[in-house]
């Protein structure tokens, strides 16, 4: 008595009471399915997560000013950024960010605008992709001259096309705006959104020398917010401390705890923990479904141990060993289970790709993820069969034949 | 020369709470090899509950129970498993075929579980077919064909693995007299060829064509005695 006669004969059995089977299997379908959607997409929405942040880079580390405990004399100079570069050798690039709203204009048209202010540097860090002209470099950052960097998604809105390298446009607050001229175009961030919102709400993205924002807004040549590169990942931890020791040292302000250094790291990894713990949760509550699923094969498998006694005794008289009756219907109930087990997989696929095609999520099918369902789905069928099926095997064969 | 079967004093008792009943009172028995005996008896003799222990179907109360030169009144289950597919073969009244399956499967069966492999069931399955004139209709599922026919394909399957004895019990009970008459030439034929057959019956005209009849009543053999002016076909 081989595996394959085994097989056989149930897939014999199933497709004798199609829908039955069909039913029975429907259980287990909507309990591997809905597990496969939810865990397929959690990895996805996780895999995007994580881009999002390779993007940024994942050597980076910001260093903010702790708003509450500082004085004017702690906020961070375009100097110090210098200086952190310089004496820190694990710091590869360092820019302060200074994010002032302003407005940005045309002869045609005037928009709201996030001006970013930066050294040269802040391009390496943002890990912006040039599509037209160039980055503005040291000397323009260190003269603040008169000279910006704007997304594309922005050149589209204020310009009218994408190559605007050359041209002028006026840039500050409501009054004072200066003339300033374009010397490149990046590749938009939100090129998704640009696509869904209406581009009146979607503001200017302006880069520009850190000097210049400051000169414009009339604002102190100081940040709350540098960002630097670490040369490696070993190095990000130390490469942090080192700046908060120097920015200590040149403020004199140690001890009352101003500056916090992060790595991106740490949030995505805080990010991924939560999303884990979502889908797990959703997956677990998804998976009560497949016990019920189990229980309705137990149910059939029981009523077919009932349906088919004559059968088991005559297969008894024949000289069936209880090894061979309990595998007969072990094997029915794990074909059963199985078969359902890879539709669900099928349909789940399906649905996160639908599911995530509305929500713009690229769902993530891992091998393990496709792997444990099948063997999960088997392992239910063996579960919940193996009681039928010991029902079926241990059935007095006099008993059995007499069965009508 | 060694009797196929061989018992001692068999008894079966059947407990209901505290009312026992004694289906055999003591049973002793031989059956040489060759043999072909009917047993009979008016129904509620016990003669079902003896084919079922020479059948290993059913466990005895005491006795001893010897077939073929083996002691199997202390197998288990799986042992007399082993027994019912090796060394007998079974033939019921209500034919018990399996109704999912082809008259090629349900006579293959015996040998699936005997761990012969498939070729092998195939080959033996058509001979065993064609001894009982049936090898033609081997793709035909049991309801497309007539009751003598089905007990035909019985006899195919008891038959197949070749065992040491053929447990016929009431084989044409429910058959009508044409099919009966071609059943009992198939039976005769096995016998005459060598096979030791154990028969049930209460009809007169069917225990005829046996060489030896054994007369129960009330759990015991109360005649034995071989038969005269046998129905030869």
């Amino acid at each position: 008595m081989n595996i394959l006669e085994n097989i056989k004969m149930a897939l014999d059995s199933i497709w004798s009471n199609k829908m039955r089977s069909f039913l029975t299997m429907l259980g287990i379908i909507i309990g591997i399915s809905s597990v496969i959607a939810v865990v397929s997409l959690g990895q996805g929405g996780q895999m995007i997560i994580t881009g999002e942040f390779e993007k940024i880079g994942t050597n980076t580390v910001t260093i903010d000013v702790n708003d509450d405990k500082a004085e004017d004399s702690d906020y961070i100079t375009y100097e110090d950024v210098n200086q952190l570069k310089e004496k820190i050798e694990y710091i590869r690039y360092a820019t302060p960010i200074v994010q002032v709203a302003g407005q940005a204009s045309t002869s045609s048209k005037t928009k709201t605008a996030i001006i970013v202010g930066g050294s040269s540097d802040i391009f390496q860090v943002e890990n912006s992709e040039i599509m037209f002209g160039r980055f503005f470099n040291d000397i323009e950052y260190e003269e603040g001259k008169a000279v910006a960097v704007v997304d594309s998604t922005t050149a589209k809105n204020l310009f009218g096309m994408e190559d605007v390298t050359g041209m002028t446009m006026d840039v500050g607050p409501k009054t004072g705006q200066r003339t300033v001229t374009v010397i490149g175009v990046v590749k938009s961030e939100y090129d998704i959104f640009a696509d869904m919102a209406d581009e009146d709400y979607i503001p200017a993205v302006v880069y520009m020398p850190a000097t210049t924002v400051s000169h414009i807004f009339s604002l102190d040549e100081t940040t709350s917010r540098v960002i630097f590169m670490a040369d490696s990942n070993e190095n990000i931890e130390s490469a942090g401390n080192l700046a908060k020791n120097l920015l200590e040292n040149r403020h004199g302000n140690r001890g009352r705890d101003v500056y916090k250094a992060e790595n991106v790291m740490k949030q995505l990894e805080q990010i991924n923990t939560v999303i884990s713990i979502f889908t797990t949760f959703v997956a677990a509550v998804a998976a009560i479904s497949l016990i019920v699923g189990g229980v309705g094969v137990m149910n059939i498998m029981l009523v077919s141990v009932t349906e088919r006694t004559r059968e088991i005794g005559i297969r008894k008289a024949i000289g069936a060993r209880t090894g061979h009756i309990l595998f007969q219907f072990l094997t029915e109930s794990v074909i059963i289970s199985s078969i359902g087990g890879i539709l669900g997989l099928i349909l789940g696929i399906a649905g996160a790709y639908g599911i995530g095609k509305l929500a713009g999520i690229t769902p993530h099918v891992s091998p393990g993820t496709v792997i444990i369902a099948i063997l999960f789905s088997s392992a239910v069928g063996i579960f919940f069969g193996i009681y039928p099926a010991r029902k079926a095997a241990m059935l007095d064969p006099i008993e059995a034949l007499r069965y009508e | 020369m060694t009797p196929m079967i061989l018992t001692e004093n068999i008894t079966k008792v059947y407990k209901n709470g505290s009312i026992q009943l004694a289906a055999l009172n003591g049973i002793s028995l031989q059956v040489a090899p060759g043999e072909f005996v009917a047993v009979m008896g008016p129904s509620g003799c016990g003669k079902s509950t003896l084919m079922n222990i020479l059948g290993c179907l059913d466990k005895m109360t005491s006795g001893r129970y010897i077939l073929n030169g083996k002691d199997v009144s202390t197998l288990d289950g799986n042992e007399l498993a082993r027994i019912r597919n090796k060394e007998i073969g079974f033939i019921f009244q209500s034919f018990n075929l399996l109704p999912r399956m082809t008259i090629l499967e349900n006579v293959e069966l015996p040998m699936v579980y005997a761990g012969v492999p498939s070729k092998e069931r195939r080959e033996r399955a058509l001979e065993a077919l064609e001894k009982v004139g049936l090898a033609d209709r081997i793709k035909h599922r049991p309801n497309e064909i007539s009751g003598g026919q089905r007990q035909r394909v019985a006899i195919a399957r008891a038959i197949v693995n070749n065992p040491s004895i053929i447990l016929a019990d009431e084989p044409t009970g429910n058959l009508d007299t044409k099919a009966t008459v071609e059943i009992m030439k198939i039976i005769q034929k096995l016998n005459d060829d060598g096979a030791t057959i154990l028969m049930v019956t209460h009809e007169p005209d069917v225990a005829n064509f046996a060489r030896r009849i054994i007369r129960m009543r009330d759990g015991s053999i109360t005649d034995d005695y071989p038969v005269e002016n046998r129905t030869v076909l």
